[in-house]
C-alpha cells in the first residue's frame, strides 16, 4: 500500500513537468511554446536564442534558450523590478534544464510578453566561451 | 512648461525655413543595445513641416518595438497630440519593419514604445511650430521615467533633431 500511494504520489509529482531529458532538445513539450508563437518577438533572440516558455508561467517563466541547433544552452527568469518587494516572492520556480554552468543577471527594458524593466537571470547550461553559440 | 518668447520667435523662424513637405520620409530609428538594459527612439525630438511623413525603422535586432501616438484611442492613454491630429498606433515592429504616418496638423506630438514606456523609450514631435500658448502636456499617468525623457521644445526648435537621452554612451 505504501508503495502503490509512492507510485501515486510520483505520479502525481511528474505529471506536466519536464525533465532534463526532455528538453535538452528544442522544441520542448508542452506545455512550453515558443515565445516568437505567443508575441511578436523574433524567432532567434541574439543573446539569448530561440525562446519557449509555459505561457501559465509569465512573467517569470523559466524560459527555456536554444542554439540554432536547438541544443539546450540556458535557463531564463524574467523578474520585474517592481516585484522585487516586500510583498512578493517568487517560489519553486521550476528548473528543468540540468546542471548550470555560471549565472548572468542583468536589468532589461522590456519586451512583448514582460513589457515593463525587468531582471533576467540566466543560468547557462554551457560555459562562457559557449555563449557565443547564441550571440547572432 | 510655457515657452519663452525667444523659443517662440525660433520657431516660427524655423518653421519659416522649412520646406512645405520634406522630399522623402524623415527617419526615426528604434535602437537597443545587445542585452536589452537600453532602448531608444533616435531622434528623439524632431521638428519637421506641415504634411511630413514619418517613418520609424526597427534598427533593434533583439526586440520589437511600436510608434505609438499618446492618445484614448490608444490603451486608454491620455492624448499629447493636437486635437486636430489622428492618432497612430505602428503595432509591433520586428527588426526591420518599418511604419510610417503623414502628420499634418501644426503641434506637439508624443509617442510611445508600448512594452518599453516604463523605460522611457518616448519621442516628440513638432510639426511646424509650437502653439503660442503652449505650456505642455498634463503628466497624466505616465511613468516618471517617460516624462522625463521627452526633448525640450525649445530644443527641437532650435536644433532640428534631439538625440535620446537613454541612449548609452
Amino acid at each position: 500500500m505504501k508503495a502503490l500511494s509512492l507510485i501515486a504520489a510520483g505520479l502525481v509529482a511528474t505529471a506536466g513537468v519536464a525533465f532534463a531529458d526532455d528538453v535538452m532538445q528544442a522544441p520542448p513539450p508542452a506545455p512550453y511554446a515558443a515565445v516568437a508563437s505567443l508575441v511578436k518577438l523574433p524567432d532567434f533572440i541574439p543573446g539569448l536564442g530561440t525562446l519557449y516558455v509555459d505561457p501559465a508561467t509569465l512573467p517569470a517563466g523559466p524560459f527555456l534558450a536554444y542554439d540554432h541547433d536547438g541544443k539546450l544552452v540556458s535557463t531564463i527568469y524574467m523578474i520585474p523590478i517592481a516585484d522585487l518587494n516586500p510583498d512578493k516572492r517568487f517560489d519553486d520556480l521550476a528548473a528543468p534544464g540540468g546542471a548550470v554552468d555560471h549565472v548572468d543577471i542583468y536589468y532589461n527594458a522590456g519586451h512583448p510578453g514582460v513589457e515593463v524593466p525587468h531582471a533576467h537571470l540566466v543560468l547557462w547550461h554551457v560555459s562562457a566561451a559557449d555563449e557565443a553559440r547564441v550571440a547572432k | 512648461m510655457r515657452l519663452s518668447r525667444r523659443a517662440l520667435l525660433a520657431g516660427v523662424a524655423a518653421a519659416l525655413a522649412l520646406p512645405a513637405r520634406a522630399a522623402g520620409p524623415v527617419e526615426i530609428v528604434m535602437q537597443g543595445d545587445a542585452d536589452g538594459a537600453h532602448v531608444w527612439f533616435d531622434p528623439a525630438g524632431l521638428l519637421v513641416p506641415p504634411g511630413a511623413t514619418v517613418r520609424w525603422t526597427n534598427r533593434d535586432p533583439g526586440n520589437a518595438h511600436t510608434a505609438t501616438a499618446y492618445h484614448p484611442a490608444n490603451f486608454d492613454r491620455p492624448r499629447r497630440i493636437p486635437e486636430a491630429a489622428s492618432p497612430w498606433n505602428s503595432d509591433y515592429l520586428l527588426p526591420g519593419e518599418t511604419f510610417e504616418t503623414m502628420l499634418t496638423a501644426p503641434g506637439i506630438y508624443d509617442f510611445f514604445c508600448i512594452p518599453h514606456e516604463h523605460a522611457g523609450m518616448v519621442g516628440r514631435i513638432v510639426v511646424g511650430a509650437a502653439p503660442v500658448d503652449w505650456q505642455g502636456w498634463p503628466d497624466g499617468d505616465l511613468p516618471a521615467a517617460a516624462l522625463a525623457a521627452f526633448p525640450d521644445v525649445g530644443a527641437i526648435i532650435a536644433k532640428g533633431t534631439v538625440p535620446a537621452p537613454g541612449r548609452p554612451a
